[in-house]
């Protein structure tokens, strides 16, 4: 044990390992801050490029633009009033508000604290509980793994907010796309129309790139011929309340203070929602701050500019980060896309996730744990140092941008196969990505059911052949029904929760 | 189509000829040779590769490039040398997934005599195991109880017709019984369900049970190679048992029959010199790789075996 933690610690700390975390952090930052560009775009369009690091540079890398772009998507959502990515889209609610109001500053570094905060309890409580549940998992069979991929399906497709219908077509459309390629039981040919390039499945890099990037970079390139076509000039909103003043504009312990206790609500809120299989950061962040507002001595002031909706809001989206990764690392499955970025990334460094993935890979696991750590010490420090260039990062131009992203996930995806037939797949998720987004199909559910649709189907008829072709084999497991019965009851809460918060608000508004 | 085919074949041939003229003297040292991989970056396979390239300079008086075309289940990348000019400077390394089971299983774009092995890199043990606390430690109390009632053992064993499959397939041929046959992952799956006691029994490589083996939670049974794996000198081979099942999986370096024999005998020379090398075998133990070059003789009778092997056990299926 103590020798795996020497050469772990070994691994995390070598100089050209922090440098990538750093660099990582950066961009993170940087894509985090600009609108439309969002962390799990830039970790698809880095994934090819995972080949040629060593394994701990290449892990530095996407943990720091992972984090990175957690907290630069609150930049431009209290700067602007626009969210850098998903995950910020509540932080808006009260952060914009309080830039409004004259606090920028105390706003932006309220989200830098819990951020920080939140994301580090986190990760330590991905350490100390992923181990004891790979061992749980040990004992997980086909029946067991079947029923996790169906809660885990069921969770992505119930929490797309306000559209679960269109969750579950997009899951299942996922699932669909995952079966091309070889039946994973008789190693048949299916559903390749006698195509041979599709005879090896679709790729998961053209896919997510596709899906993620491509589509993005599609819809904002029609944006801008668009606006060209109608002569808008869109100008930038006034940068400053009229009477800011800095002085009085500073972050100050009473205010770090006060906001303490929305800090921790969204720490424990965003770590077991992260930890759900299929939930994301940006469902987090509304549940966490609907929590605060309803448990805050002044819930008036939610709306208006509080900065404690503005930490839980924050503290929520970021303590999904590490919590995130529990269910890859003990059951190996993704419970988020961004989860299902890094172990695409660990399978091309020949490490499956799963239960027996840390026995067999300790060092760099553990290796992945201190970089976990210590990203969030250097987000802090670049972040604070750096915040008021920031500020105007998220000013840059798309159009300088869009073509320098595209030309890298081209280039990333030939190289992750040396094959033009990826980039034509590429091309073609891309297209699909437009048309989902057109019709408002989110591209979350698809992603996770692409990734998830595997697992599913072969433990699903693993199951069945264990269970000589009885279908009452799939719940005559205790683990299994109890898995059913914990998903339906969390269901029902949500449920619950969420109606609720509608009525309020109704209230409210008369 | 076909006429830009024959095209390209004649100008194929016409260059090849001039240069195998002009230039023999100096082959290998023109350009890189290339090692077209069917698998991704990372895996065995691939290993294989990077420890050829890792010490070419020294042997080979130039660079060795693993190249991976995953495409189409690996067919791109056999096309990819098929389609090479056939200087040698392209060929392919490959275990027989690929270029073999799919070649017996479906229409592929090439004879299996258009391949000439230049070197075996290293042959793959199939091996059978279970939990140390189970009914089954040896292969004869599996069989016995399988005989017992059959279908009810559960055997996990990686991927339908992989490596550790096939002679699961032979062995039950061989000495009549019958178990239910879970394809997994992979060997970590395989191995997962067996810890877990979801499957009775488990086939994989050595490499990934050796680690339950020596902490004792499982027993090997038996190897399905022809002598006993180094690694696990304890466990016999079927064939000691009785039961003749010798269906080892190999990683091998491949040239297009088109590539010039004098150009394959240097290749073949060379190579097997670079592979027993010093630093060949330590990169072998860092990676896991038993690093044991066959030349060209001795790799073909392998490649011969397993395709009558395959062959047979793949019409059996059929019917």
């Amino acid at each position: 044990m103590l020798e795996f933690l020497g050469e772990a610690f070994a691994l995390a700390f070598a100089p050209e390992v922090i440098i990538f975390a750093c660099v990582g952090i950066l961009l993170g930052i940087t894509v985090g801050a600009i609108p439309g560009l969002s962390g799990d775009m830039a970790i698809a369009v880095l994934l090819p490029f995972v080949f040629v690091l060593e394994p701990a540079s290449a892990l530095g890398l996407l943990v720091g633009v992972y984090k990175g772009s957690m907290f630069g998507g609150s930049i431009s959502a209290i700067t602007f009033g626009v969210p850098g990515t998903a995950g910020a889209a509540a932080t808006v609610i009260d952060g914009y508000q309080a830039k409004l109001a004259g606090k920028p500053n105390k706003a932006l570094h309220t989200a830098l604290y819990s951020s920080c905060i939140g994301d580090t309890t986190s990760d330590l409580i991905l350490i100390f509980l992923a181990l004891p549940l790979a061992l749980v998992a040990l004992k997980f069979g086909p029946v067991e793994f079947f029923a996790l991929y169906v809660i885990s399906l069921t969770l992505v497709a119930a929490l797309t907010m306000g559209q679960v219908a269109r969750g579950v077509a997009a899951a299942a459309l996922g699932v669909m796309l995952a079966m091309i390629g070889r039946d994973p039981m008789t190693g048949a040919q299916r559903y390749t129309f006698g195509m041979p390039e599709l005879s090896g499945g679709i790729g998961l890099i053209p896919l997510l790139v596709g899906i993620f990037a491509i589509s993005e970079i599609l819809v904002q390139i029609a944006r801008m011929l668009q606006r060209r076509r109608f002569q808008q000039r869109v100008t930038t909103p006034a940068q400053d309340a009229p009477a800011y003043d800095p002085s009085k504009d500073k972050m100050d312990w009473p205010t770090f203070r006060s906001t303490f206790g929305a800090t921790m609500l969204g720490t424990g809120m965003g770590t077991f929602i992260g930890a759900l299989p299929g939930a994301g950061a940006s469902l987090a962040a509304f549940m966490s701050y609907g929590l605060a507002q309803r448990l805050s001595r002044k819930p008036k002031e939610f709306g208006k500019g509080s900065l404690e909706g503005v930490a839980a809001a924050e503290a929520g989206n970021s303590a999904t980060s590490g919590a995130t990764f529990i269910p890859l690392f003990a059951f190996g499955i993704p419970g988020s896309a961004t989860a299902a970025l890094f172990g695409a990334a660990l399978i091309m460094m020949s490490i499956t996730p799963g239960p027996t993935m840390m026995r067999d890979n300790m060092a760099i696991i553990y290796a992945l744990f201190f970089i976990l750590i210590y990203a969030n010490l250097f987000n802090l420090v670049a972040s604070k140092v750096l915040l008021p260039v920031y500020s105007r990062l998220a000013m840059i131009q798309p159009r300088y941008v869009l073509p320098i992203v595209l030309g890298l996930a081209i280039l990333g995806t030939f190289a992750s196969s040396n094959s033009i037939n990826a980039v034509w797949m590429l091309l073609a998720a891309g297209v699909l990505g437009v048309a989902l987004r057109w019709f408002g199909v989110p591209l979350g559910p698809l992603v996770l059911g692409f990734i998830v649709g595997p697992g599913l189907e072969e433990s699903l008829r693993q199951a069945l052949m264990l269970g000589r072709n009885d279908w009452t084999h799939l719940v005559k497991s205790p683990l299994a029904l109890g898995i059913y019965f914990g998903t339906f009851a969390l269901l029902l809460l949500f449920w619950l929760l969420t109606r609720k918060r509608n009525v309020l608000t109704k209230e409210e508004v008369k | 189509m076909t006429l830009r085919k024959l095209a390209l074949a004649c100008a194929v041939t016409a260059t090849s000829l001039t240069a195998a003229g002009g230039a023999l003297a100096e082959f290998p040292s023109e350009s890189p040779i290339r090692l077209v991989s069917p698998y991704g970056a990372g895996g065995a396979v691939d290993i294989a590769g990077r420890i050829l390239s890792s010490v070419s300079g020294e042997f080979l008086d130039t660079r060795v490039d693993v190249i991976s075309l995953s495409g189409a289940g690996g067919q791109e990348a056999i096309e990819y040398v098929r389609d090479a000019e056939p200087d040698g400077y392209t060929m392919l390394i490959t275990d027989y997934g690929p270029l073999v089971t799919t070649a017996l299983r479906e229409d592929v774009g090439y004879e299996l005599d258009d391949w000439i092995p230049i070197v075996q890199i290293t042959e793959v043990a199939p091996i059978f195991f279970a939990r140390a606390d189970s009914a089954f430690t040896s292969i004869e109390a599996l069989i016995e109880a399988a005989q017992a009632a059959p279908d009810t053992i559960s055997v996990g064993h990686g991927r339908h017709l992989s490596v550790p499959h096939l002679p699961l397939i032979l062995l039950e041929q061989e000495a009549e019984f019958s178990t239910v046959h879970l394809p997994t992952t992979g060997g970590a799956q395989a191995l997962a369900f067996v810890l877990g006691g979801q499957v009775d029994v488990g086939a994989s490589v050595p490499s990934t049970i050796q680690g339950s083996v020596d902490d004792g939670t499982l027993v090997a049974l038996a190897v399905a190679t022809a002598e006993r794996v180094s690694s696990m000198p304890d466990v016999p081979t079927l064939l000691e048992l009785g039961f003749d099942v010798v269906m080892p999986a190999w990683y091998t370096i491949f040239a297009h029959r088109d590539v010039p024999e004098e150009r394959r005998a240097i290749l073949e020379e060379r190579i097997m010199a670079a592979l027993e090398s010093e630093s060949a075998q330590a990169l072998g133990q860092r990676t896991g790789t038993d690093v044991q070059p066959l030349g060209a003789e001795a790799s073909m009778t392998a490649y011969q075996t397993t395709i009558g092997n395959l062959t047979a056990i793949l019409d059996q299926l059929v019917d």
